[in-house]
């Protein structure tokens, strides 16, 4: 759809800044991303087709998140990488009351630390964008997922 | 690498008869791989295969493996239960290529052969040939050319595959610790909360040392140790079946304080003991829902199934091999058909702790991928199995012991034919 271009401004600039925050491990900016009651749901393609609610990663508020984070950073142990998010141009399907509903393909690759690539994670963000300015929000993320026999493990949120 | 010919008891990998010793080549060997395929996952045990609320309509089936084996489990239109091998008895081609669904028949898309649910061929194109040129000659019976059916059991709604007529009757074979155990946990209708799949690259078997291993639970899974679902301080324990093929790690949330497990694990030379909150801590909040209080169970059954109860966490895993190298778990979520929506919403929040990004199971991908690949350059070493004892096999109430991982071997072992002489069993 048509909408006006600051607000295609402020969701491209929300859906790559927090893909760049996650690949440079600054996920303290990653949550601040998320307004206090946004969910975050990496969601296997195989559970929306079957319309079961279980994630691979489901946090139903910004607390949840939270706490993801923590336990990443003080709890798990996972293998050591980088992250390296691509994305595609954000697809605006709506605008209404300030949120607008917008779908980004993505691919996570995951490189090593002694530099070997693989890929990672291949999906569609759905994402409900409050505007605003400074800054612009998350409602929701849905990372739904196609590839879902996800490899070894997913520790980073994606 | 050397590979072990004949594999027999009389060329037995065993340094010891009571497998505390895990020699790695048995994590690498092809020709062993291969072996496990016919003498394991062919042989006289009892696969799990799912849950018959996958399948609860006439006509539904799904896929699952046995080994590496597509096998499609599903309910006929008279809504008894089957199972068959995935592929087709013309040319050997996959016949099913959806991982789940609801058919009147399966036909092969090759050249249109048509089974019924239960695996008999009903339909080959031009059977008689066309204006009396062609077709299958008069000797042909389409009885003789139906998929290759496999026994099924089911018990309390987990439904079991075999190729043996040797595997005993189902309850048998599960033994009275995981009738009660496994039966408790499927003791009334469930609902399906959803899938979530982890591949790891690692030899199959050691997941299976993994969920029989009481000993890492708390050191590998800080998330475990720093909010009491599981530590070496509680009220805990490993037990096995007679034969010491299953096996149930266990404990009780609440047997220790936070104060006495923290000196302990400081005391034991653990780093990283400090303790960590929850803003949201409803993700570790046990909800009382058995007979006993017990907070986890980790039920695992041979060969590849496990039950699972983490506090209010339910799930049923499908371990599924993929070469020598590689592995597939399937966790299958699921909570109970009178649950209210807020305790689906519990469940659904719990399943945070499993599955490929779970806060006390996502490490099992890295510390087994490490063991597979610090093990694959020179595989004449091997693993020592010594927490709890050595020598006989045996249930201890504590979660300091790796026993049910020697259990594990034992029975591997006699299945394989390579026990060692004076085996322990």
């Amino acid at each position: 759809m048509k909408c006006a271009p600051q607000a295609k401004e402020q969701i491209e600039r929300l859906v790559v800044d927090s893909a760049m925050f996650i690949d440079r491990d600054e996920l303290d900016a990653w949550m601040d991303c998320f307004e206090e009651d946004a969910r975050y749901i990496v969601l296997p393609r195989e559970n929306r087709a079957l319309g079961l609610p279980v994630g691979i990663i489901h946090c139903e508020n910004k607390a949840r998140i939270m706490d993801r984070i923590v336990c990443l950073r003080h709890a798990n142990k996972f293998n050591p990488h980088f992250d390296r998010h691509i994305l595609s141009m954000p697809r605006i399907l709506s605008v209404e009351g300030g949120i607008a509903s917008v779908e980004t393909n993505f691919m996570v690759v995951q490189t090593t630390k002694t530099g070997e690539s693989r890929l990672f994670c291949v999906g569609v963000y759905e994402d409900r964008i409050r505007l605003g300015e400074p800054d612009s929000k998350f409602v929701e993320r849905i990372a739904v997922i196609d590839s879902f026999a996800v490899p070894t493990l997913m520790a980073t949120p994606v | 690498m050397k590979a072990w010919l004949p594999l027999n008891s009389a060329n037995t990998p065993w340094q010891r008869p009571d497998y505390s010793r895990v020699p790695f080549q048995l994590y690498h060997d092809p020709e062993t791989y291969k072996q496990e395929q016919e003498k394991i996952f062919r042989g006289p045990v009892w696969s799990v295969l799912g849950l018959e609320a996958e399948i609860p309509k006439p006509g539904d089936y799904r896929i699952a493996y046995i080994g590496d084996v597509p096998v499609v489990f599903n309910r006929d239109p008279e809504g008894q239960i089957n199972a068959f091998v995935n592929r087709c008895a013309h040319r050997g081609a996959e016949i099913v290529r959806e991982p789940y669904g609801n058919v009147q028949d399966f036909t092969c898309i090759y050249h249109s052969w048509c089974y019924t649910h239960r695996g008999d061929l009903v339909g080959v194109p031009f059977l008689k040939g066309v204006n009396g040129k062609g077709g299958m000659p008069a000797g042909f019976d389409m009885r003789d050319h139906g998929l290759r059916r496999l026994r099924t059991a089911t018990f309390n709604g987990l439904i079991f595959g075999s190729f043996s007529e040797h595997a005993e009757p189902i309850e048998q074979y599960l033994g009275a610790l995981m009738v009660e155990n496994v039966g408790e946990i499927l003791g009334k209708p469930i609902r399906l909360l959803g899938y979530q799949r982890q591949r790891i690259f690692a030899n199959w078997k050691m997941y299976l040392e993994n969920v029989r291993d009481a000993y890492h639970a708390s050191l590998l899974h800080e998330f475990n140790r720093t909010f009491g679902l599981s530590r070496l301080t509680q009220t805990s324990g490993g037990y096995m079946d007679d034969r010491h093929r299953h096996a149930m790690l266990f404990q009780y949330k609440g047997s220790d304080s936070d104060d006495t497990a923290q000196k302990a694990y400081k005391d034991g030379r653990v780093q990283r003991g400090d303790y960590m909150t929850l803003t949201d801590p409803s993700l570790v909040q046990s909800i009382k829902e058995n007979k006993t209080g017990v907070s986890t169970r980790i039920i695992s059954i041979f060969p590849n199934g496990v039950v699972h109860q983490i506090a209010n966490c339910l799930g049923l895993r499908r371990i599924r091999t993929r070469g020598v190298a590689e592995l597939e778990i399937e966790f299958v979520l699921f909570g109970y058909a009178d649950d209210d929506d807020a305790m689906t919403a519990h469940r659904v929040n719990q399943a945070n702790m499993v599955g490929p990004a779970g806060l006390i199971s996502m490490e099992d991908g890295e510390a087994l991928e490490l063991v597979q690949r610090a093990t694959s350059a020179d595989p004449s070493g091997a693993g020592v199995i010594e927490m709890g004892g050595t020598g006989p096999l045996m249930n201890l109430d504590t979660r300091v012991n790796e026993i049910p991982v020697r259990g594990f071997w034992s029975y591997y072992s006699e299945l394989m034919g390579i026990e060692p002489a004076g085996a322990q069993r």
